[in-house]
């Protein structure tokens, strides 16, 4: 081997290479050091000394840090001993004035040599005793430490007192002022290596003896070890290396997605407990709940991983297989991973048990696995350990829940009442303190950063405005992490720039979406039993729009109502990953009043990036489809005519007006508040998906929307033109009708999702 | 020639072939596949609780899974187990020995382990039926000190040593089941991997390694530190681990792509790093170091993104929960502080 330098020393981090370095910069006078030179401190001159402000001002300078961390850094370079404070030989601190330092001598910086030893110390302070008491006297704990250094060292103590004086007799020959730096150097060394008690050393280390480094202490390698690493090696020459690229987009991807789950960059909803104090986030975030929050069910949508290393999630997903009779794999894959965990002395027992459940002949709930696997687990069985299913598992995991169970999962009614029902911790909040009337947008309580930033985002995408104003929304769109799992799921490749071009690239886009959100009427299988009648929750979840602003420009007020239209879906939240879903939320009180149904068609087609994106809806309602319920469809359509959407849109505007939206802003739109549900919704384009998916659960008694008195800042500038919108013309007057007649009842509705959401449009 | 030095210019051919290899897979850089990324700001964290109680440095913190609860150990010989809300200590166990390097707190919260300059792996249990801490086992076996201890579950335990190895116990018969071989200096931090069928290790012979626990073999070899790694992290998804040097730099190492990917390194940082931990979703790399401040990294960026002053001896160790909702920081000045 060769030899190894750091041998006859201590090993020492390399660190402290950097710092050496950093130091002998700072020495080096003639190319721009620290300035260093006689100091005059009344009447005595202080050879060889800098002050404290040059030496900050040519750290600031050099590095290009700020006065804070140079002060930082120069105070850690003195406790190490590369210089010290000159007048104070206790405090090894900086200060950024004229106090004045001196550079230790590279022979006494640390790990230059071994640390010192007892015998160099008791030579050190014994030298001082036999020196000027007035300048080196020594201080009460030095005084201690010779004393009972003289104790311990008693065989030796004529050896050092010999050094000692040997010593003085050689500086008496120094001069007067080398003699002062050699002394206060020396004096400093100690003072970094024999603190005074209770004074921190950065020295010290770890009370490890020594670290090996290298081997350098170690046992000889065999020919064993050595033909292990041979062996290694050739192993790990022959693996398949990844793309660096391909490992960076992964990373990337994942950072991304994940975004909005990092608390550290996403603020946490409703409140973070280290700074409120209040623990509802725990309450709501615990490992098992009734009902999770709708961020958590959104998580997982983002893999089978995130599904399954979630109690609650593992709970949902569990159940819902066990709706559908096949829970056997799951129940197999956490069977097996209680094995893996199991004390050694269950190991047997639980094998056994497992194989007698899951794997035998017959076995009651036998799993489906290749003829291969299962040999290998007869193989495995013959000497059991926790081991022995994990070929079954992995066959259960990776080709029947991973692929076909989970994504059947996030696809089902189950996930989207899961999603719909969702807690949403921020409007929970404003729940309260929230009355119909205008609502403030101050947000005091941090209002869900992500949604806000979702929404807009979305509105943009959707809603091709006339105006030419357009909110950056690219930003927000990268941050919907639901788009980038949905498409994850698809296999598709997620865009990572995430302009609106890159929507065209979602797949399964309809052409021709529809969403039909029908009135309470709905019934329906997809229901969650708990789901129905329940109250408050639906009241949580109703949308409640704000109204754009001043409507003379009718394609923004037909933009707006689309955007509306298309958070209301998403403030319900139904975020699923496919493209064809059945929404089904039921009202609890369907026959009492005429429910909104509304089919909404939303298409979004980006073609090129040229070509803009045309959403048009297509008011459908007719009041007359049933009394109880009306349907509101809003279709988009590439071909549509501009006139008519005008036409529509001017009978929305006018329903506003009824509505009586009108906030001291300007008219506000209104805010479709579905009270029922959808039964089948296929959706269609991916953006809208987000969006759209929903219907809003509000009391049935405001199906309409209810404007809102919004800020300006808040309205949404639709993002393109409409090119073109196709409405249906005959469904027009009917859709007023539904409106105007709720008006009333709208107004006293108030939804407080959407106020929340209002608050997060950025102006 | 005699076989060993055969043998030794054999493996130097082969690393001179691997080098050369990731060299050809390596056909970007993280600077270029990142920057259409948004920058992420200034990151600003305060210390929202300071833990006081503990008389002498802390060298040691490990965060429960419920996100709350963390368990420390200091050189004052004892170990505690703290609401990290309330900043009420939980349990206050009085080790046998003193010399405590490492401690860890189990996945069920039923257990906490320790060791050190003892050698010695102690397992506590926080919940026995008479109510009180006691040891319920020590696992004996290591020829050299303990630096690090991570549980994989409540039966199984695996433990990084100063006798350059790793170890994989079962706690229950107090067996060492696997030994892990192959580092050429000191073992000083584990990490497991997400679905803890790997871990990787970090060791004085400045390279880290992945580890594959059923198996008991090195998987994979990763050099490029220029001095011992203090602390190792996987990265959230599993593919990707970071690790902390005295070389006073942090890298970034992918395991498909078996390479380096990143080093996070400044002018002014010249001191060793302590500890390492990535927030929830892998963007921000916190950093322990020696001079008394924690970093910020931005990890996609190798950007600092900020920084947590405010301790006033190193920084001994530092971990993010579960959750991602909390940075804890413990540092010789006998403090743990809480950060978010």
């Amino acid at each position: 081997m060769e030899p190894d330098h750091r041998d006859h020393r201590c090993h020492r981090p390399s660190a402290f290479d950097k710092m050496e370095g950093l130091v002998r910069e700072m020495q080096d006078t003639e190319h721009g050091g620290v300035p260093v030179r006689s100091q005059k401190l009344f009447l005595t001159s202080i050879p060889a000394a800098f002050m404290g402000y040059d030496l900050i001002e040519w750290l600031m300078e050099r590095l290009g840090i700020e006065e804070s961390e140079a002060l930082n850094l120069a105070n850690q370079l003195c406790q190490y001993g590369y210089f010290f404070p000159v007048s104070d030989s206790k405090n090894l601190v900086v200060k950024d004035d004229s106090s004045l330092y001196r550079f230790q001598s590279p022979y006494y910086w640390p790990w230059q040599n071994r640390p010192p030893d007892n015998v160099e110390y008791a030579i050190y302070l014994a030298k001082r005793t036999l020196r000027n008491k007035q300048r080196h006297g020594l201080e009460d704990y030095e005084l201690e430490a010779l004393s009972n250094l003289r104790k311990n060292l008693a065989n030796k103590w004529d050896f050092i007192t010999m050094q000692a004086e040997e010593q003085v007799k050689l500086s008496k020959v120094l001069k007067k002022g080398d003699k002062i730096i050699s002394d206060s150097q020396e004096r400093a060394y100690w003072r970094v290596h024999r603190p005074p008690p209770g004074m921190v050393t950065s020295l010290e280390q770890c009370p490890v003896p020594t670290r090996s480094w290298n081997g350098s202490r170690t046992r000889k390698r065999t020919i064993e070890d050595c033909r292990r690493d041979v062996e290694l090696l050739k192993n790990s020459l022959s693996r398949t290396r990844v793309k660096v690229s391909q490992a960076l987009e992964g990373m990337v991807q994942h950072v991304e997605t994940y975004a909005e789950y990092d608390p550290l960059i996403t603020p946490t909803q409703p409140s973070n407990p280290w700074v409120s104090e209040d623990t509802t986030y725990w309450q709501l975030n615990s490992a098992l709940v009734e009902i999770p929050t709708e961020k958590r069910v959104r998580r997982w949508a983002l893999s089978m991983e995130e599904l399954v290393s979630d109690p609650t999630g593992l709970q949902e997903f569990t159940n819902y297989l066990r709706k559908e009779y096949s829970h056997e794999n799951i129940r197999f894959w956490m069977a097996v991973n209680d094995l893996r965990r199991s004390a050694q002395s269950q190991i047997q027992r639980k094998v056994n048990e497992i194989f007698e459940e899951f794997l035998a002949p017959g076995a009651p709930c036998e799993i489906n696995i290749d003829g291969k696997t299962m040999e290998k687990v007869h193989q495995e069985m013959k000497a059991p350990s926790r081991f022995t299913f994990d070929a079954a598992q992995e066959h259960v995991y990776t080709l029947l829940l991973k692929k076909d169970c989970y994504p059947r999962f996030i696809r089902s009614e189950y996930y989207k009442n899961l999603l719909a029902t969702g807690i949403q911790p921020s409007q929970k909040k404003r729940f309260f303190g929230f009355g119909q009337t205008k609502k403030k947008t101050s947000t005091s309580s941090a209002p869900n950063q992500q949604l806000l930033q979702q929404q807009p985002s979305q509105g943009a995408t959707v809603t091709c405005g006339a105006l030419s104003k357009r909110r950056g929304s690219d930003r927000s769109l990268s941050g919907s992490a639901h788009e980038l799992a949905v498409s994850g799921v698809k296999d598709s490749k997620v865009p990572h720039s995430h302009s609106q071009s890159n929507l065209s690239d979602i797949p399964y886009r309809v052409k021709k979406p529809s969403i039909a959100i029908v009135a309470g009427a709905s019934t329906s299988e997809e229901v969650c039993p708990w789901e129905s009648g329940n109250e408050p929750r639906s009241r949580k979840n109703s949308a409640q729009l704000d109204s754009g602003s001043s409507s003379s420009d009718i394609s923004v007020a037909v933009a707006e109502v689309s955007e509306r239209v298309q958070r209301v879906c998403t403030l319900t939240q139904q975020h699923t990953v496919d493209g064809s879903r059945k929404l089904s939320t039921s009202t609890m009180d369907p026959p009492r009043r005429a429910s909104v149904s509304v089919p909404i068609t939303h298409s979004t087609t980006t073609g090129d990036s040229s070509k803009r994106k045309v959403s048009s809806f297509e008011d459908n309602s007719s009041a007359a489809t049933s009394t109880s319920s009306s349907v509101f469809v809003i279709p988009s359509d590439t071909d549509n005519k501009a006139e008519e959407c005008t036409s529509t849109s001017k009978t929305v505007v006018k329903n506003h007006g009824l509505a009586k939206a009108c906030s001291v802003t300007g008219a506000n739109a209104p805010i479709i508040s579905v009270s029922s549900v959808a039964d089948d919704l296929p959706v269609d384009s991916k953006v809208e998906e987000e969006a759209e998916a929903t219907c809003s659960q509000q009391e049935p008694l405001a199906p309409l929307a209810e404007p809102d008195s919004e800020s300006p800042a808040s309205e949404l500038p639709p993002s393109e033109p409409i090119t073109e919108v196709e409405v249906d013309t005959e469904a027009k007057s009917n859709d007023v009708c539904p409106w105007e007649d709720d008006n009333p009842v709208q107004a006293k509705t108030c939804s407080i999702t959407a106020s929340a959401q209002r608050t997060l449009n950025p102006p | 020639m005699n076989e060993l030095d055969s043998l030794r210019q054999e493996a130097e051919t082969l690393k001179n072939a691997i080098r050369d290899a990731r060299k050809a897979a390596c056909d970007t850089s993280l600077v270029q596949a990142t920057a259409s990324l948004e920058p992420i700001g200034r990151v600003q964290m305060r210390t929202r609780r300071t833990l006081r109680g503990h008389l002498a440095k802390i060298y040691a913190m490990h965060w429960g899974s419920d996100s709350r609860n963390l368990v420390s150990a200091s050189q004052d010989g004892k170990l505690i187990v703290w609401d990290s809300h309330t900043t009420n200590k939980v349990h206050a166990i009085p080790l046998r020995s003193s010399w405590v390097m490492t401690c860890a707190y189990a996945p069920s919260g039923s257990y906490v382990a320790c060791g050190g300059l003892d050698n010695i792996c102690s397992i506590y249990s926080l919940k026995t039926r008479e109510g009180n801490v006691r040891v319920s086992r020590e696992l004996p076996g290591h020829t050299g000190y303990l630096s690090c201890c991570r549980f994989l579950d409540d039966n199984q335990i695996v433990t990084s040593s100063g006798d350059m190895s790793c170890a994989l116990w079962d706690i229950e018969t107090g067996q060492q089941v696997t030994s892990f071989l192959g580092h050429t200096g000191d073992v000083m931090s584990l990490s497991l991997s997400p679905d803890m069928r790997t871990f990787v290790s970090g060791a004085c012979d400045a390279s880290a390694k992945l580890w594959d626990i059923r198996e008991g073999l090195c998987k994979q070899t990763f050099p490029g530190h220029e001095s011992d790694i203090n602390a190792v992290t996987f990265f959230p998804n599993g593919y990707a681990f970071a690790t902390g040097s005295d070389d006073a730099t942090c890298r970034l190492f992918d395991i498909r792509a078996d390479q380096e990917l990143a080093m996070y390194s400044h002018d002014n940082i010249i001191c060793g790093i302590t500890s390492v931990a990535f927030s929830k979703s892998g963007r921000l790399l916190l950093a322990g170091y020696d001079d008394f401040n924690c970093n910020v990294w931005d990890s996609m960026k190798t950007e600092r993104a900020g920084i947590l002053a405010g301790h006033d001896n190193r920084v001994s160790c530092l971990g993010v929960t579960e959750n991602g909702m909390a940075v804890g920081t413990g540092s010789w000045d006998s403090f743990l502080r809480i950060w978010n």
